[in-house]
């Protein structure tokens, strides 16, 4: 059997967009029969990006989540539509049907991802179909993931154990975006942004920054050590939400310092001075 | 006439390279599915597509433990997937057009370009008119009479050359005044950088940067990008999206990368270890006090410096202060460019504690502001402290790395065998023996113009400058002096442009507004695909067409993965009444009965078969004529021996005597024995490198007067989401984040980044509609509020195009070089300043512009692309 899915790796995404200029260049103005009607030219996104600044100046960095549909084991979707409207192949791919699909609006709000667009020219229920109408003629892999430079898109059979995807999938590290769902996604992600700790440590009495030096954080049940760089900096990634955490630095020949944060937002806590 | 063929049924597969630098050189290979004369998709190349990649080569890297194996698909990049939209764009020109108030045979009126709107003619009228101007101009004022604008970045084409054909017929009437193209991505490396160790013709190392993707993987610590934006100008060029993967991968291997610049670009926001926030165009002042520090501690590699420097001493008496009183020290840096002392003091200590090697990627805020030749000069100076060329040491380019090196030897007569940034192929294939279009170091007429003074120039009808400004000369051209016109010529009196680009590219695009209102220009012609910044000041237009129009010949030989080489088949039918620029300049030379002398009897089919041949792939026994034909592409296999070509500047390294730089004294020149003797007066490019405050020629510091109306420096980068003034209409761009920002009416707005601080200081919030300012003009902008910029610096692309509201003054497009500096970037450099400069930004009065200028918020426009071209058709009004 072959049952699709996707696996996008958050650590490989520069952001260039080629994923959601692809699927407009695949499916705006071109027509694809029972898989999809034209998109217009301009405005939807079967494949789009939420950009997230984290951090704050100068300690900031750029995360790109790319978002499409989850092609969910428990789609709300085919639930919500009527006459069989949408369904799914036996590879798992979930088809909104152009034609069933009609005027059926309450497909567009039955999924929690808000993956679904309401195409007002066509008056039909739009999402991403996996390429479903390439990968029948023989083609590997949905345009998106041909056209990611850098391979943050990996497309595959979850049921050949020797494929990327399935040793991915097995490894553990994957996660849906939203596991609260409950949907059983087929597109899981890897590295989605948590939260960071980070700072500046300079030393006051001298105009220097403080460099290997003994940091540790502690919090949400767990410790973690670090030491500054030759900048002064540390950081601490992946931390959970809204976790309270201390921040403890210690230098020889200075006192130690304690700083305490909570993780409501990815958290700079600018330059730390250090005092005999 | 373009010959129309019949439409084709059924789907076909053609390739096109997207590279959208220009020049005959192609890069960014697509696959473009068609049917029936529409484009359905466009996609990369996978090379293995019809041969096994065992006939190519494939290469890999091993560094660390860790293998990078490159993908077996070509990295095009954004501007090649959504290419369609440019070529559907409602701003594109599909019939000769004539501007209505200009008559030939009576009043020219040019008081009226750039207002004036445009009526339809046939093209047996259109070339009929411009014929018997080139005849007119020409008796009348000699061929100097007519300058062309013809070189630019545009679409990679060979025989259908998007620059520069209009070349070949001027040359048949006895030549012409060329404007001539300035190192407008690299100033500050060719005025400056090249005067302390050669690396002609750029300044920039391409000559020596072969191996060094590798080199870096194999022995770089740290990598400082300054200015440098490696997510970013790589795409429009040469190397796509690999630079990507290649910072991927040496984040893997352990490489720091730390990143300074005002902005914290798109490769910072996925790349960096470490943002060091700098003030526009001061990089000079953070790199004299990192070698405050290094001389002081005595950080640096003494043996080096002694057998590969000059003028150590003089360059260590400016930076300690014996020259001028003033030790260059991380406090007095920190005051000029916004970075605390102690950071830099950490960065000298990283930089001399690890193997470093510095990138770059053109363009930016650090390379295109007053005094770049400093900058530049300085950073060949910190690199040559700490052994430049010793494996893991060098500077490396992201962007096409050897391209222009690479003709700077075979001009030399050195051939073509070189290495490459990747791998190199056995053969670099070329096709330019079929290229149709400028090529810069082949002919130079000696009636020329540096583009960045055109403006001035028309105005004040004279010049008296040192250096052409040329992009292609060697140093030494930068010492001749030029004046204009020539003795016993005449001024320019018709312009004739196929890069109608100016206004948004250029410096003070509002001189080069007023400057196309003089009289003394009788005639302009435009040849373009697009309705665009200066095609308004036109006064016939001829309607061009895109490459997926035409047929042609295109090689990718610039660092990526492999090397291509491919035929260009015809995608689409012409749109309109499009041509060629190619059959254009043909078009109009039949008309004067050069038709045969300008094609040389060639068909365009002929001359792609010259290309090919050209490019030796038969001759080397790897690909014949009949399997490009059958097969449309071939990829060059990799040199086995790839390997051995020598890494960066290893030689040099090795053996400074026997492998000398192009300088004087071979070596790295720190002080300039050529500059002190040939301008011992210029405060502004010293013998050795120096921080500027002012000078008569500018005055662009936070320590200026200025400041008081005008607080905000600005930086302006090459774009993301466009190449210079190319892809603006581009309507899935335009949905993008950072891409444009829709108005409260609707307009799409150029994005201004502004930090919160200055934001909240002047009320405005993400999204609101902008007024940037200097004493050159006002730009209307969108507020894309954000972390990533430094305070007190704002940050909008250059290449938004223009829509004068007021012409010369006012500009809704978002075009920031209509406020560009005039002058260019010192006295005897005439480079141009588009980054750096203060200005302020205020919420604009809407309703007090619109009250005042009706007309121009009346225009016809498309909400998703912006710009339509029915804005300058006349429809009988006054």
């Amino acid at each position: 059997m072959t049952r699709y899915g996707m696996i996008i790796d958050i650590t490989k995404c520069t952001g260039c967009y080629n994923c959601f200029l692809t699927c407009r260049d695949e499916f705006a103005g071109n027509d694809n029969g029972n898989y999809a009607a034209a998109q217009p030219m301009s405005g939807m996104n079967w494949m789009k990006l939420i950009e997230k600044e984290r951090g704050q100046y100068p300690k900031v960095k750029v995360s790109y989540t790319p978002v499409t549909c989850m092609h969910c084991e428990n789609a709300g979707c085919i639930k919500a539509a009527q006459g069989g409207a949408v369904y799914r192949r036996p590879d798992g791919i979930v088809i909104i049907d152009p034609v069933k699909a009609k005027g059926q609006k309450q497909i567009v709000n039955a999924c929690p991802y808000r993956v679904i667009e309401w195409n007002e020219e066509k008056q039909v229920a739009q999402k991403c179909i996996l390429c479903a109408h390439l990968l029948d003629k023989g083609e590997k892999v949905p345009r998106c993931v041909e056209s990611c430079p850098t391979g943050a898109l990996i497309f595959g059979n979850l049921d050949d154990p020797k494929s990327e995807i399935a040793k991915l999938m097995a490894s553990g590290t994957t996660e849906a975006l939203h596991p609260e769902f409950g949907l059983k996604e087929k597109v899981r992600y890897i590295s989605l942004a948590k939260k960071f700790i980070a700072g500046t440590v300079i030393y006051g009495d001298i105009d220097e920054v403080a460099g290997n030096v003994k940091v540790s954080l502690s919090g949400d049940g767990q410790t973690r050590l670090a030491k500054t760089n030759g900048f002064g900096d540390f950081e601490f990634e992946g931390l959970a939400d809204n976790a309270d955490y201390t921040v403890m630095i210690e230098a020889s020949g200075y006192k130690a310092k304690s700083v305490k944060a909570k993780t409501l937002k990815d958290t700079y806590l600018g330059e730390i001075v250090l005092k005999k | 006439m373009a010959q129309k063929g019949k439409p084709k049924s059924g789907e076909k597969t053609v390739i096109k390279g997207t590279c959208l630098s220009s020049f005959g050189d192609n890069s960014n290979v697509a696959c473009v599915d068609v049917k029936d004369d529409k484009i359905l998709r466009i996609r990369p190349l996978h090379y293995d597509w019809k041969y096994k990649p065992e006939e190519f080569n494939p290469w890999q890297y091993k560094a660390r433990g860790k293998t990078f194996v490159p993908p077996l698909k070509s990295p095009v990049p954004p501007f090649g997937i959504a290419y369609k939209k440019r070529i559907q764009s409602p701003n594109r020109i599909l019939y000769p057009l004539k501007r209505v108030d200009w008559d030939p045979k009576g009043e020219r009126n040019p008081q009226n370009r750039g207002t004036s709107k445009y009526v339809r003619i046939s093209w047996d009228e259109a070339l009929d008119t411009v014929a018997g101007e080139i005849k007119r101009v020409v008796k009348k004022y000699g061929p100097e009479g007519v300058c062309l604008q013809a070189e630019g970045h545009g679409e990679s084409k060979v025989v259908n050359a998007a620059h520069g054909c209009s070349t070949y017929l001027m040359k048949l009437l006895g030549g012409y005044t060329q404007q001539i193209r300035n190192p407008d991505s690299w100033e500050g490396w060719y005025w400056g950088a090249k005067h302390v160790w050669g690396n002609e013709p750029v300044g920039l190392n391409m000559e020596f940067s072969s191996n060094l993707y590798n080199d870096v993987a194999q022995n770089t610590e740290m990598i400082i990008a300054q200015g440098c934006d490696p997510e970013t100008t790589p795409w429009g060029f040469g190397g796509g999206c690999l630079p990507s993967l290649m910072c991927y991968w040496y984040t893997e291997l352990g490489i720091k990368q730390i990143y300074i610049c005002p902005d914290l670009n798109y490769g910072a926001a996925v790349h960096a270890d470490k943002w060091i926030p700098i003030l526009p165009n001061t990089d000079v002042a953070l790199q004299l006090a990192v070698a405050y520090q290094w001389i002081i501690n005595g950080a640096y590699d003494k043996p080096y410096v002694k057998t590969h420097v000059v003028g150590f001493d003089k360059f260590s008496d400016y930076v300690l202060g014996k020259e001028d009183g003033v030790p260059k020290t991380p406090k007095w840096a920190s005051a000029k460019c916004g970075v605390p002392s102690r950071i830099i003091k950490a960065l000298a200590k990283e930089w001399a504690g690890k193997r470093t090697t510095v990138a770059h990627g053109y363009g930016g805020p650090y390379i295109r502001g007053p005094y770049s030749s400093e900058p530049a000069r300085m950073e060949i100076c910190l690199l040559g402290m700490q052994g430049l060329g010793k494996p893991g040491c060098n500077q490396l380019t992201f962007v096409e790395g050897t391209m222009l090196g690479a003709y700077t030897r075979m001009r030399a007569g050195k051939g073509q065998a070189m290495g490459m940034l990747t791998p190199t192929s056995i053969i670099r294939p070329m096709v330019n023996a079929a290229y149709r279009g400028y090529i810069p170091f082949m002919w130079k007429q000696e009636s020329m113009i540096p583009k960045t003074m055109l403006h001035d120039v028309i105005e004040s009808g004279k010049y008296d400058i040192y250096g052409s400004s040329d992009q292609m000369d060697p140093v030494e051209d930068q010492f001749k002096h030029y004046t204009y016109p020539l003795k016993g010529k005449k001024e320019i009196h018709m312009l004739w442009t196929d890069t109608p680009c100016f206004t948004t590219c250029w410096n003070d695009g509002n001189a080069f507004h007023r400057a196309m209102r003089n009289d003394k220009i009788e005639f302009i012609l435009v040849q373009h695909p697009w309705l665009e910044n200066d095609s308004i000041f036109a006064d016939i237009i001829l309607p061009s067409n895109t490459k997926f129009e035409e047929e042609d010949i295109g090689a990718d030989h610039w660092p990526v993965q492999y090397n291509c080489v491919y035929l260009e088949e015809k995608a689409i039918e012409p749109r309109g009444e499009t041509m060629s620029d190619y059959e254009i300049v043909e078009a109009i030379a039949d008309k004067l009965g050069l038709k045969e002398k300008y094609n040389e009897g060639k068909t365009i089919q002929q001359w792609i078969k010259a290309g090919f041949d050209g490019s030796h792939m038969e001759e080397a026994g790897l690909c014949t004529w009949k399997q490009i034909q059958e097969k449309k592409y071939y990829v060059v296999p990799t040199d086995p021996n790839w390997e051995k070509i020598p890494a960066g500047m290893i030689e040099f390294y090795n053996d400074p005597e026997k492998c000398p730089m192009s300088t004087p004294s071979g070596k790295l020149e720190f002080y300039s024995e050529r500059l002190a003797k040939n301008f011992p007066n210029d405060m502004e490019r010293p013998p050795v490198p120096h921080w500027v405050e002012k000078s008569e020629f500018h005055d662009e510091r936070i320590s200026s007067e200025r400041t008081k109306d005008y607080p905000l420096l600005v930086i302006s980068n090459h774009p993301r989401w466009r190449v210079h003034a190319q892809l603006d209409d581009v309507t899935w761009f335009h949905e993008i984040v950072t891409g444009k920002v829709r108005g409260p009416d609707g307009y799409l707005y150029e994005p201004i980044w502004m930090h919160p601080k200055d934001a909240e200081k002047r009320s405005i919030k993400n999204g609101d509609i902008v007024n940037v300012s200097n004493e050159r003009g006002e730009v209307l902008c969108g507020a894309y509020i954000t972390e990533r910029i430094m305070p007190g610096v704002i940050y909008i692309d250059h290449g938004a195009r223009y829509d004068p509201i007021v012409p010369g003054k006012i500009d809704r497009g978002g075009a920031i070089n209509t406020i560009c500096p005039h002058n260019v970037t010192s006295k005897n450099c005439a480079g141009m300043v588009t980054s750096g400069f203060l200005a302020e930004a205020q919420l604009a009065d809407m309703d007090g512009l619109r009250r005042k200028y009706p007309e121009a918020f009346n225009r016809p426009y498309d909400k998703a692309s912006g710009l339509k071209m029915e804005r300058v058709l006349y429809k009988g009004e006054k």
